[in-house]
């Protein structure tokens, strides 16, 4: 090297440095995918439609209860418990009580407990 | 004596230092090779699609009337439910349709068993492998007491889950 033309070191370096920062960037273009990971399986794992949807079920059940002998109302309940606990790895329990008078509306007290042994989810709510 | 000549040949040696970092770097990442679909995102946004599908197909048109899914639950018209959750799954805004593929099972019970229903099967056109990425999304839903006993999980008033698995194929 020593007895070689040492001119236009500078550039090269440069033109060293300028593909190393190309390489970085290709590198942050590459992980991007990487980003929602976490998140997706964050929503993934959370169950919002499974607890969402049990909440109408609940409601619909207590909306039976004006049309259904207490025998059948009792099955849909038993019907919702043993079916989430066999397909969908979630221990439920809900009740509805008497109406009570609230802001002048006659409203069930509903109390819905949920547990599929990572999310707990527990709601007394008027309907 | 301290000078400051051979300055580039000390750069030029940190840059090679870099250059073989950056390499050995390459080489030991290459061994887990991470694709797009590890990420979950897609079978998210899938989940998402199907859960929706399903709570539109649930809202009746008017309080109190007879939601499309419940209508074709008690019908136990699987083609029917087929028909319309796909059209809703593959409906895009723009560019070229989506291919969603479905089957459902209906999951009933029956004294103290819980018993299963296949509504809708798999496509029988051979792009069924078995292994596909699917995800399951569920709704319950409400029958009321039928005198007819055409329908297969009884004819009680009873709740019933409905489970679509999707999948992108």
């Amino acid at each position: 090297m020593a007895c070689m033309n040492e001119d236009g070191q500078w550039i090269v370096l440069m033109g060293l440095l300028v593909a190393v920062g190309m390489f970085f960037l290709a590198l942050i273009i590459n992980q991007s995918a990487l980003v929602g990971q976490t998140t997706a399986e964050g929503v993934l794992e959370f169950p919002k439609n499974d607890i969402r949807d049990l909440r109408e079920a609940v409601f619909d059940y207590v909306d039976a209860s004006n049309t259904l002998t207490s025998e059948q109302h009792a099955d849909i309940q038993k019907d919702i418990i043993t079916i989430s606990l066999e397909r969908k790895n979630a221990v439920v329990s809900f009740s509805a009580g008497d109406p009570q008078d609230v802001s002048g509306r006659e409203l069930h007290p509903v109390e819905i407990h949920y547990n599929n042994g990572v999310t707990v989810y527990n709601e007394t709510v008027y309907y | 004596m301290v000078n400051e000549r051979g300055q580039l040949y000390t750069m030029e040696g940190v840059a090679a230092g870099v250059i073989m970092l950056l390499t050995a770097y390459i080489v030991v990442s290459t061994t887990s090779v991470y694709t797009a679909g590890d990420t979950h995102i897609p079978d998210m946004q899938l989940e998402q699609l199907g859960s929706d599908v399903l709570a539109m197909m649930d809202t009746p048109d008017t309080e109190g009337a007879e939601s499309d899914l419940e209508s074709f639950i008690s019908a136990s018209d699987g083609d029917g439910f087929k028909n319309a959750f796909l059209s809703h799954c593959n409906m895009v805004t723009s560019g070229p349709p989506d291919y969603l593929n479905m089957s459902a099972n209906v999951t009933y019970r029956s004294g103290n068993n819980i018993k299963e229903y296949q509504f809708v099967e798999p496509p029988g056109d051979g792009s069924w492998t078995g292994r596909e990425s699917a995800v399951r999304v569920t709704r319950w839903v409400q029958l009321d007491s039928q005198s007819s006993p055409s329908r297969p999980y009884g004819t009680r008033a009873q709740a019933v889950l409905v489970e679509v698995l999707l999948w992108r194929a």
